[in-house]
């Protein structure tokens, strides 16, 4: 059973009004529609000393083993994670020292027991530090003058273990960090 | 006052649609628009634009007029401004909610019954994606011919007039160049007739022929893939699959809500939505309104050539199955009105509770698209503006994330401003989720050693793209000290891996490049013993007229085994096992030989086989 809607005008006629009307709305869109600004920042940046590792401008520097950026401030680390800095002015005479803002939190105590970090800088070891306890640390190290000879090092962190990826996390979380920076003696 | 009411009754969808789908009229181009935008870019004769316009592409589907020619066409004339695109997204959408409001009020004899129908159907979201991502536009340009055809045949159906017939005839046919879905049509004419005017049911018979014959020729040019995501499933699935479709059809789309509930509650609301319709049919049926069982008709018929596919359930596919539903919902709407206050109450309710879970998921959505398509724009024009400061070097960009590879690298936008010469830096792998069915990161992202030694001859200028701005972050990341040892893979094509290429090759062509007889090449040593050395690339059908070609290659002096190309093997891949003692060595010197060349009248050199890649893995 179907009605008959009875109509004065045809279907085509009465299509118009729709497609008009809509026509009318779309203009202003068209109109006033912004510009995205598409010009690059060009401005040449220099290579920097001190990481804050929530920093953006640090990003291309953290080459590998960091995690997103959480609290604007921090990020979580793999159980490998590398830095390329700048050594400071006058380092490459009188040595300089690494020194990294970290923090072991308590899920880690609990679930590790220890944990031990270590770091490289163009492939030198340097003495490592295992942390027993949770909390607010700072790893510093001294590097020697003859390292730190070029325009940048690449310094190598690891850490003894990691939790590994699970359902509650899937990524491989080591220790959380706040600033990596090299200065001079 | 009537004047204004009928105004008003054919206006207000339209509106609604741009209240709650703004940020898709907004949007820019995603993913894969720039296939889409890119399918003429390359053609150089009639014959290659026949090919641009019918040959089947993605899964094998030929769809010329919302595909094709819709982007070549809007390309061609407007570039890389979306906004005439999504324009003619939205209008041909207004067209669809007329019709579909006059469909309505036509089968239900009500205005008020049309025009729910029609507001009803914008609220489902699954109308995010066709008025929010212009590679949808297939979806809403096939709805507006599925209900122009339907639309001629109601009005046949009414006056007899025979132009109506032939008018639904040609809305059919030229649906076909919309989706293949257009096939069903000839099963909603026949299930409308057959309930209501069984008088014109012959009529419909000869629809049917033309589906199998396009049905037939389909897969004839484009066979549907056996595994893999589009694989169809005629098992107990399809019913799993229909059951899916179905809460998407009275709920929100994958039951997804962005408002934090208890887990009872959108499944409770699709239970109460369903009971609602479900009683409203049976009731209208128990008094001889056989017509109601047409829309579920509707709903199931549009969706019968998609329930096959288990493992590929989208969004989008209820978006013109879910408008049977909105005309039974609307038609409930407006026969409960005047049935009595409780009626009226309990209707009102069961629409609210629709529009509550429909609603959130539908405008967060709309914005989730609009955003990611903004990104990829400051990532495409960024891209563009340094190509513009730094023509002869290619592009690297640093910290591609998920979101925008998939939806902004993926399909080589950058080709679209002839630009080939973009990669990804070495461990972007890393920030990029793996999805080998969508593509193959890896061909994206530039060698660590390729990169220094780009960078040291400054061929290479590297962004960051992690902000909304591109920032130049060349001089940092040439400072940074990485591998410098030859890469596991060498796209031979590219300029920045010529300087691993021996003298015998041939300059690029771009994206290919050939060989002579023989070439040399430097490649990374893998690391452990078992690994093989793979070769792809084309072989032109006059290379292999005279029968296989043979295949040769050494490694730093030693023979590895033969292979072979066979006839209708243009395509090539050859894998070739290395010796172990190659393996822990810093770079291997590989050399390829072909036992004959070609030389075509239009090419004097000797040519032996079109690369590629060769990489160990």
């Amino acid at each position: 059973m179907t009605h008959i809607y009875r109509v004065r005008r045809g279907a085509a006629a009465r299509l118009v009004l729709p497609v008009l009307t809509a026509l009318l709305l779309l203009v202003p869109a068209a109109c006033k529609r912004k510009k995205v600004k598409v010009a690059t920042d060009e401005e040449t940046p220099r290579m920097m000393s001190v990481l804050n590792v929530a920093d953006p401008k640090a990003d291309p520097q953290l080459v590998k083993g960091f995690h997103g950026v959480e609290a604007s401030a921090w990020r979580w680390t793999e159980k490998q994670f590398t830095v390329a800095l700048r050594p400071p002015f006058g380092s490459a005479q009188k040595g300089g020292r690494l020194s990294l803002k970290l923090t072991v939190p308590q899920p880690t105590i609990d679930r590790l027991k220890s944990i031990s970090l270590s770091a490289a800088v163009d492939g030198s070891s340097l003495p490592p530090e295992t942390y027993t306890t949770p909390g607010d640390y700072m790893y510093v190290r001294d590097v020697p003058a003859n390292l730190l000879g070029g325009d940048s090092v690449r310094v190598d962190f690891q850490l003894d273990k990691a939790m590994p990826p699970s359902g509650a996390d899937i990524r491989e979380l080591g220790i959380i960090v706040f600033s990596i920076g090299l200065e001079s003696k | 006052m009537i004047r204004a009411r009928s105004a008003a009754w054919w206006v207000a969808p339209p509106l609604l649609c741009l209240i709650l789908y703004w940020p898709g009229l907004t949007a820019w181009f995603r993913a894969d628009d720039f296939a889409w935008l890119g399918a003429g870019l390359y053609n150089r004769n009639a014959h290659d634009l026949l090919i641009s316009i019918f040959g089947p592409r993605a899964q094998g589907t030929i769809r010329p007029l919302s595909e094709r020619i819709f982007f070549m066409l809007g390309f061609r004339v407007f570039g890389l401004d979306a906004l005439p695109f999504r324009i003619a997204v939205f209008v041909t959408h207004f067209a669809n909610l007329a019709l579909a409001a006059s469909i309505g009020r036509r089968l239900t004899g009500s205005a008020a019954a049309g025009l729910c129908a029609a507001v009803l159907w914008l609220a489902n979201s699954s109308n995010t994606l066709p008025l929010g991502w212009t590679s949808v536009y297939n979806q809403v340009l096939c709805g507006f011919f599925l209900l122009l055809a339907f639309h001629f045949l109601l009005r046949y159906a009414e006056t007899g007039q025979r132009s109506y017939y032939w008018w639904q005839w040609a809305a059919f046919l030229a649906g076909f160049g919309a989706h293949e879905l257009n096939l069903v049509y000839p099963a909603i004419a026949a299930a409308y007739t057959l309930l209501s005017k069984p008088r014109f049911f012959r009529a419909t018979l000869p629809l049917f022929a033309v589906s199998g014959v396009y049905v037939a020729v389909h897969e004839a040019a484009a066979p549907g893939p056996k595994t893999g995501g589009y694989a169809m499933h005629f098992t107990g699935s399809m019913l799993r699959t229909l059951g899916n479709y179905w809460t998407w059809s009275v709920g929100p789309t994958f039951l997804y809500s962005p408002l934090v509930l208890p887990k009872w509650v959108l499944p409770a609301g699709v239970g109460l939505v369903s009971a609602g319709l479900l009683c409203f049919v049976a009731w209208k049926l128990s008094r001889g309104w056989r017509l109601a069982s047409f829309f579920l008709a509707w709903h199931v018929i549009l969706l019968a050539p998609v329930l096959p596919l288990r493992d590929h359930q989208t969004e989008y596919y209820v978006f013109l199955p879910a408008l049977g539903l909105a005309w039974m919902g609307g038609w409930a709407l407006a026969e409960a009105w005047r049935a009595g206050a409780g009626a009226r109450f309990a209707s009102i309710a069961l629409a609210a509770v629709y529009a509550a879970m429909a609603l959130p998921a539908a405008l967060a959505t709309s914005r989730w698209s609009h955003d990611i398509s903004i990104r990829v724009r400051h990532l495409v024009e960024g891209v563009q503006a340094a190509h513009a400061l730094h023509p002869r070097q290619a592009i690297l960009l640093d910290g591609v994330d998920s979101e925008l590879f998939w939806n902004g690298v993926l399909d080589r936008p950058f080709r679209l401003f002839g630009l080939d010469e973009v990669y990804l830096a070495p461990g972007s792998e890393r920030r990029i989720e793996s999805h080998p069915d969508l593509g193959d990161i890896a061909g994206y992202i530039l060698p660590s050693g390729v990169v220094a030694s780009g960078l040291a001859r400054d061929e290479i200028a590297v962004y960051d793209v992690r902000g909304p701005r591109l920032r130049n972050i060349t001089s940092i990341y040439a400072a940074i000290p990485r591998d410098n040892r030859p890469p596991l893979r060498v796209d031979a094509a590219s300029l920045l891996a010529q300087y691993l290429l021996g003298p015998e090759w041939y300059p690029s062509d771009g994206d290919h490049r050939w060989m002579p007889r023989r070439a040399t090449l430097r490649i990374g040593a893998p690391g452990a013993p078992g690994h093989k050395l793979y070769l792809s690339g084309d072989c032109p059908d006059e290379q292999l007229r005279e029968g296989p070609l043979d295949v040769t290659v050494s490694v730093d002096g030693s023979t590895l085994t033969a292979a072979s190309i066979h006839p209708g093997e243009n395509a090539f891949h050859l894998a070739f096992p290395l010796p172990d003692q190659v393996a822990g060595k810093a770079e291997m010197q590989v050399a390829i030989e072909v036992s004959r060349v070609i030389r075509p009248a239009s090419d004097p050199r000797d040519l032996g086989l079109v690369f590629g890649v060769i990489e160990v893995k």
